[in-house]
């Protein structure tokens, strides 16, 4: 082994994707993309439309198959786990379009998502309620905590379907937080949110961040990705072509002509 | 109405609630289109048969099978539960991992089909077209089943056996694991993002399901004596999934609604139609058009069924206006 010792944890990168490949019948998506993800901090993940940042996104979290390339998370390589794995591990995502559980209500999409529940297996369930109950209750609390600081505590019985499209954008996120995530995937977070809804969801990324949280996220939005990220990367045609802080992108010419104007 | 017709009504209801119950859960709850439900009632009837049957050498040879073991009760019964649960699995593993739900539904009609068309031919295995005859009812060495207390021994056992199928999977729905199922059933790809794994759970549920089912063909033939291919022709999965729609995807008690509904209600009263009107095989035909004008005019106007699956709302939520679904949990 390496005989170099261990950066500290602070400084080791949450997330290590090498080489990252996916083709879809000789397109190449995602081709041989590499990105670190520092903790604490919020990564941004631009590029035009049909980059692949999606299809990289959805790779990281395991919900499509890389064709090549390894994923080591948080230490471990997690390159052949399967995505249900990835996300009980902490790497958990979200989606571009809205992908609430429309016919369960607001409260349960997010107890749905906890783990050590008992009740959560065939045996437990079998159990009967006493089984399980407690962890039930426990959990319910939890919950309204985060109904409560998303300001969604009124409507946690409504079904989740009938919810507008910002609120089942932070369903979503509420749902994600509840596996206690150590690396949050957002795909577009914001899009068709109503603009009032779009800076709560910038509040809410900032307050998690401050508590640690680390966060991959795809956006459009510059303005947005200019006061949320701490550093960019930009994507263009499946590869990388830059990465850095706003600032230093908009002083690359190249980067410039492919996506920050026109 | 004799005695005989009224268990036999109750039986057949009871038989259905149970199956009900089971299809509710894999359809219902989990999403799982199984259109090769009966294919899972009939392993566990056939399964019964031949445990309780003597060798087919014994009625002078006139119908030939495997096994013919001659178990007491309730190991028929057992061995019919278990027979379904065993079925699933290499069925669940086969269809339910690979494919897309819809695909999964056309592989399940298929299986039906071809697993009806063997058992109908190759008859050295289960007596083929003509099925199983004089399969010995439970106990009937020790109570005469010709007489009205057996009749109502046999409704009783029915009974207990739909109140533990009930107990048990009413846990199952209403935990946290059925929500789970739910979640699944809503948008499997989301419910893998949250660390759900979708195949462990539709396996579980696809076992659980060919469990009761094996359970309730068992019952049935214990009743009925015999057991043919005629009686679980694919169509039979159709009638159960029309009772599941009527009844309400989801809920358990519009799924034993279903059952008193479509398959009992609806058969015993079209029962009284003279059969002299019209050509012959005209009146079972319109029973076909009915069953599927049923289903169309419940998805139409009424899609949630009579008992719509149920809103769960937890203790100390805030009131809600509209409390017509509404469950403490």
């Amino acid at each position: 082994m390496l005989a170099v010792p261990e950066a500290p944890a602070a400084e080791r990168p949450l997330l290590v994707a090498s080489d990252i490949h996916r083709h879809f019948e000789g397109l190449h998506a995602v081709d041989g993309v590499s990105i670190d993800v520092a903790p604490g901090k919020i990564t941004g993940l631009i590029g035009p439309n049909g980059a692949g940042k999606s299809t990289f996104l959805a790779v990281l979290a395991g919900t499509l198959p890389g064709s090549s390339g390894d994923i080591v998370f948080d230490g471990q390589d997690v390159t052949a786990w399967p995505a249900y794995k990835r996300a009980r591990h902490g790497l958990v995502r979200t989606f571009q379009l809205p992908s609430e559980f429309a016919r369960l209500t607001v409260l349960e999409n997010l107890l749905v998502a906890a783990p050590h529940n008992k009740g959560d297996s065939l045996f437990g369930a079998l159990m009967g309620k006493r089984y399980w109950i407690g962890d039930e209750r426990r959990l319910v609390d939890e919950a309204r905590v985060l109904l409560n600081r998303f300001g969604m505590s009124a409507k946690e019985s409504d079904y989740a379907g009938n919810m507008s499209g910002g609120q089942k954008r932070l369903i979503e996120i509420m749902r994600a937080l509840m596996l206690r995530p150590r690396l949050l995937l957002l795909d577009e977070p914001m899009s068709g949110v109503h603009p009032k809804i779009v800076l709560e969801i910038q509040h809410y990324l900032q307050d998690l961040r401050a508590e640690g949280l680390t966060i991959l996220m795809v956006e459009h939005e510059l303005h947005m990705v200019e006061r949320l990220c701490d550093s960019v990367v930009v994507m263009a045609q499946g590869k990388v072509i830059g990465s850095g802080t706003m600032a230093t992108l908009r002083r690359q010419r190249e980067i410039v002509d492919a996506y920050l104007v026109g | 109405m004799n005695t005989y017709y009224a268990a036999n009504l109750l039986i057949y209801a009871g038989v259905d609630i149970i199956a009900l119950l089971a299809l509710n859960l894999q359809f219902g709850v989990s999403g799982i289109v199984n259109f090769s439900f009966i294919v899972f009632q009939a392993a566990g009837a056939y399964t019964a048969a031949v445990l309780s049957l003597p060798p087919d050498s014994a009625n002078g040879g006139f119908q030939i099978y495997f096994g013919g073991y001659q178990l007491p009760f309730p190991l028929p019964w057992l061995g019919g539960a278990v027979a379904g649960g065993l079925l699933s699995i290499p069925v669940g593993l086969v269809v339910l991992r690979k494919l897309r739900s819809d695909y999964q539904a056309i592989a399940l009609l298929v299986l039906s089909i071809i697993t009806n068309e063997v058992i109908t031919n190759a008859r050295p295995l289960l007596n083929g077209a003509a099925g199983l005859a004089l399969v010995p009812p439970p106990l009937s060495d020790q109570i005469d089943p010709n007489t009205s207390s057996y009749q109502y021994f046999y409704v009783g056992l029915t009974a207990v056996c739909v109140v533990l199928v009930f107990v048990l999977v009413n846990r199952v729905v209403n935990s946290p694991y059925g929500r789970s199922l739910r979640a699944m059933r809503e948008r499997e790809i989301a419910a893998v993002a949250i660390g759900k794994n979708p195949v462990q759970l539709k396996l579980t549920v696809f076992i659980v399901g060919g469990v009761i089912a094996g359970l309730s063909g068992a019952i049935l033939v214990g009743f009925i004596q015999l057991w043919a291919p005629s009686v679980w022709l694919y169509p039979e999965t159709i009638i159960l999934f029309a009772a599941i729609i009527v009844g309400g995807r989801g809920n358990n008690v519009g799924a034993i609604l279903g059952a008193l509904l479509v398959p009992v209600g609806f058969e015993e009263v079209t029962r009284f139609i003279p059969t002299t009107i019209g050509p012959p095989g005209l009146i079972p035909a319109l029973q076909w058009v009915a069953i599927g004008l049923l289903i169309i005019g419940f998805l139409w106007f009424r899609p949630d069924g009579v008992r719509p699956e149920p809103r769960h709302v937890f203790d100390g939520a805030p009131v809600l206006e509209d409390v017509d679904h509404a469950r403490g949990t």
